[in-house]
């Protein structure tokens, strides 16, 4: 590599103070250092330093996706053959999938790359590496059957209003690959909702996502219902595995948990956000199940098991790589676990109270981004109130 | 005896550690003092070049506590006196010419242990050795008119590759009791001494303190033994320093040599050795090889200064670390899989595992960034409050919001190894000390 080296060497006074091209400096040092690792030394402060910097953080969020990629790309493939009814072997259903996302994919980099470099040159700040990670979620929170100018709409949305007015990474306040999917949901619901999106294939193929099976129905068992349907195998086996329609990367709880233990060991997620917003999940579940057999409610949604909400729909993912994004979340250790637990129960409430959202988790991630500061500055009383404690001694 | 225990921080393992028996190295042929080192300090010189100085000689005083006078580390003569922008005194450098020490008055230990506050105190002033004493908040050189509420002394050094004290106590185990029952003479309160091991001593409250860096920091000892309070006021003496001040009042003059390590990553011979306060770094480390680029700290790895061997040791300082500055640049480096010779991390990003020691260098391994709030403050900070919450209130600069979240506590020593575990490479303790400087001058 050391002809690129040299390259970089040899073009670096161009874009360095006095340079020709000294305005694009934030895109010459971006390409440098994500090529080459700097080679600044300490300057103030302790003298010797962790290896750890916030592009490994970041390029460790991507490789945990890396699993939900393949997955989402093999089942799109396989949904596609199931609704052509055709019998595909797993190498044709990966490249399948693969054409179907890999421009969703490009448009997205694209497109979230172009607002970050922009900013980057106005702003005179550096390119951060934040934007990697959200362009790498936004794919994974669309259906396969999304049109690309809406990829780019959103992204650029998520990019500029959901990241970069507040001043870049660090300081933004909604998650931005949350806020991307929201502005889609919002705008554009017939593309992001319903029945006909989920399944790429040439003529629209309708095919209803498992949550929406139960929502649509009153006065029954969801577990039944689910089991009832013959056009997918809705067993909590198959939705563990991730054999379902459904967004490109949420479908399979089993690469997800794959990705989201791979985040709490590198300690880069927080492990009680994920747990949090389980014990949260399974708490308000058992209390909605408890209400569909007491109070007679004919609301279906009411009756499913908190096993089958963690299979079903974005949860599972929204909990692994959106909730536990650092700097959106709560920031103090009691605080996670606060916004965990709340991001679970209300992930069941949106779903269950309001089966026209089906899609509970996002609203419940993006509500409790909002209030995660709130609940810091809780947390942050309590140590202050134990400090005049200690201090009356 | 009570025992602290302190379950968050980290030692650092670097390689290059000193042994623990001392080698003999030259004498300086110079030392010097850095007066505006000195946190708040307004010197006002008593000597000029070529004026002869013996041992405890007073070189300069404070403006702002006139009594609080700097004794000389050397006997000789005054070699240069070197001013910065706007006349600061940037180093008074003796030239050493024997080792004539001013007499004083010597105490037995009977009669230290029933001399009253006003003799022990003056003792000390007239010897010019009162800015061996700092105080927190702020640590600065205390100031003699005020009465503390405790005194506190860490026996303990956590830092990376730092003096091993219980030694440096066992050798000079009287002269060490004689320091601790004079400081205990100044105070109504307490003269709290930390150790790793159970210590038998007089006049003072011994605890054992555990656990991983920062547990010798006094910072960290006196949030767990009784915490600092806004407007309180607490002295600490630094082990060696005690030592100096028994030795002082058991011999009646002034000793000035210190146990130094030098080792690190870059050293080729790492070694401790006796020196005298105020030594040239260029003869500290005669005995290493310095053909390969290093960088020479003053003062450990985390907190000291960066000198080149025609400066000095730092008045506090009882340590010099050698560091490569060598740093290369890997291709595609933040993909790198890592292993525990490549990398050293806190978190669980590389692969890497097991206790080796590391060949630390002065790369920053990383770019300045946002904060990005994984933990890695908090999980090396051993003290009840919110780091993150307290750097962000002194970012706003609002004084109130700092005071409650604890900053009287605190001190830039103790955040050191935020900055060295924070992924965004923001140099934390840097925004501490501009906290203190805002509360001191407000507060």
């Amino acid at each position: 590599m050391k002809w690129l080296r040299n390259l970089l060497d040899k073009v670096a006074p161009t874009f360095e103070k006095g340079g020709k091209l000294e305005k694009f400096y934030p895109i010459f040092e971006a390409t440098d250092t994500i090529l080459f690792s700097t080679d600044e030394r300490t300057h103030s402060g302790p003298h010797i330093r962790d290896s750890i910097d916030v592009k490994r953080v970041m390029i460790l969020v991507v490789v945990s996706l890396i699993p939900c990629y393949i997955f989402g790309a093999m089942n799109v493939g396989y949904q596609m053959a199931l609704a052509l009814g055709q019998t595909t072997t797993w190498q044709e259903n990966l490249l399948n999938g693969a054409v179907t996302i890999l421009p969703i994919i490009a448009v997205t980099f694209a497109s979230g790359g172009f607002w970050e470099l922009l900013f980057a040159v106005v702003r005179k700040h550096p390119v951060n590496e934040g934007f990697l990670v959200t362009c790498a979620l936004i794919p994974l929170v669309m259906p396969p059957t999304i049109p690309l100018w809406q990829v780019a709409v959103a992204t650029s949305f998520g990019i500029v209003i959901g990241k970069e007015i507040f001043g870049g990474v660090g300081m933004n306040i909604f998650n931005p690959a949350l806020v991307a999917r929201a502005f889609l949901f919002f705008t554009y619901p017939v593309r992001i909702s319903g029945d006909k999106v989920w399944i790429s294939g040439p003529d629209g193929h309708s095919g209803a996502t498992a949550l929406a099976i139960p929502a649509a129905e009153i006065n029954q068992d969801a577990v039944t219902l689910l089991h009832s349907v013959s056009q997918f195998d809705f067993s909590w086996i198959n939705m563990f595995m991730g054999w379902i329609p459904g967004s490109i990367g949420e479908t399979s709880t089993l690469w997800i948990l794959v990705g989201a233990l791979f985040l709490a060991v590198t300690g880069i997620a927080s492990w009680r956000v994920m747990v949090g917003a389980l014990l949260g999940l399974i708490g308000m579940a058992a209390l909605t199940n408890f209400m569909a057999e007491w109070t007679g409610s004919t609301n279906t949604m009411l009756t499913l098991p908190a096993h089958y909400h963690l299979v079903m729909g974005g949860f599972a993912f929204g909990v692994a790589f959106m909730a536990t994004e650092p700097v959106t979340g709560a920031h103090t250790d009691k605080g996670r676990w606060v916004y965990g637990i709340f991001i679970g129960a209300l992930t069941v409430i949106i779903r269950s109270i309001n089966p026209a959202y089906p899609e509970g988790t996002m609203l419940a991630i993006l509500l409790m981004n909002a209030f995660a500061p709130l609940i810091d500055y809780y947390v942050i009383r309590g140590n202050i109130k134990r400090r005049l404690v200690r201090y009356a001694q | 005896m009570n025992n602290i225990s302190i379950k968050r921080g980290h030692d650092i393992r670097i390689t290059g550690v000193p042994p623990k028996e001392i080698s003999s190295i030259p004498g300086s042929e110079s030392v010097a003092i850095i007066p505006k080192s000195f946190r708040g300090v307004k010197p006002k010189l008593l000597v000029k070049e070529g004026d002869q100085v013996q041992i405890g000689s007073p070189l300069f005083f404070d403006k702002t506590k006139p009594n609080v006078n700097w004794a000389s580390p050397a006997n000789g003569s005054i070699k240069t006196i070197e001013f910065g922008p706007r006349r600061v005194i940037n180093k008074i450098e003796i030239t050493v010419e024997g080792s004539d020490a001013i007499p004083g008055q010597s105490f037995t230990s009977e009669q230290l242990s029933s001399a009253d506050r006003v003799t022990v105190l003056n003792r000390i002033v007239d010897a010019n050795l009162f800015p061996l004493i700092r105080q927190r908040p702020f640590n600065k050189v205390a100031n003699p008119e005020e009465i503390p509420r405790d005194i506190f002394i860490s026996a303990v050094n956590t830092a990376p590759l730092s003096v091993d004290l219980e030694s440096v106590i066992d050798s000079d185990k009287e002269a060490f009791q004689a320091g601790v029952t004079a400081l205990s003479r100044l105070i109504k309160g307490n003269v709290f001494v930390t150790s790793k091991n159970a210590m038998d001593l007089q006049n003072a409250v011994v605890q054992t303190i555990s656990g991983p860096h920062p547990a010798g920091n006094v910072g960290i000892q006196i949030h767990h033994t009784k915490p600092l309070k806004p407007h309180d006021l607490v002295w600490t003496v630094d082990t060696q320093h005690v030592i100096i001040l028994g030795k002082l009042f058991l011999t009646g003059v002034y000793q000035p040599t210190v146990v130094v390590t030098v080792g690190g990553s870059g050293a080729t011979n790492p070694q401790t050795v006796s020196a005298n306060v105020g030594a040239n770094i260029g003869v500290l480390v005669s005995n290493q090889d310095l053909s390969n680029p290093v960088r020479l700290v003053s003062g450990d790895v985390l907190t000291g200064k960066k000198v080149e061997t025609d400066q000095f040791l730092g008045f506090y300082d009882t340590s010099v670390a050698i560091l490569s500055d060598e740093v290369d640049r890997p291709f595609i480096g933040m993909l790198a899989v890592g292993s525990s010779d490549t990398k050293y991390s806190l978190t669980n990003t590389f692969m890497g595992f097991g206790q080796k020691l590391f060949k630390f260098n002065t790369a920053q391994n990383g770019e300045e960034r946002a904060m990005v709030p994984i933990n890695a403050w908090e999980n090396v900070l051993p003290m009840d409050l919110y780091p993150n919450a307290l750097f962000r209130a002194i970012l706003a600069q609002d004084i109130d919001e700092m005071e409650q979240l604890g900053l009287w506590e605190c001190d830039d020593e103790d955040f050191a190894l935020c900055s060295f575990a924070c992924p965004s490479k923001i140099d934390v303790g840097e925004v501490i000390r501009d906290g203190l400087d805002l509360l001191e001058v407000e507060g």
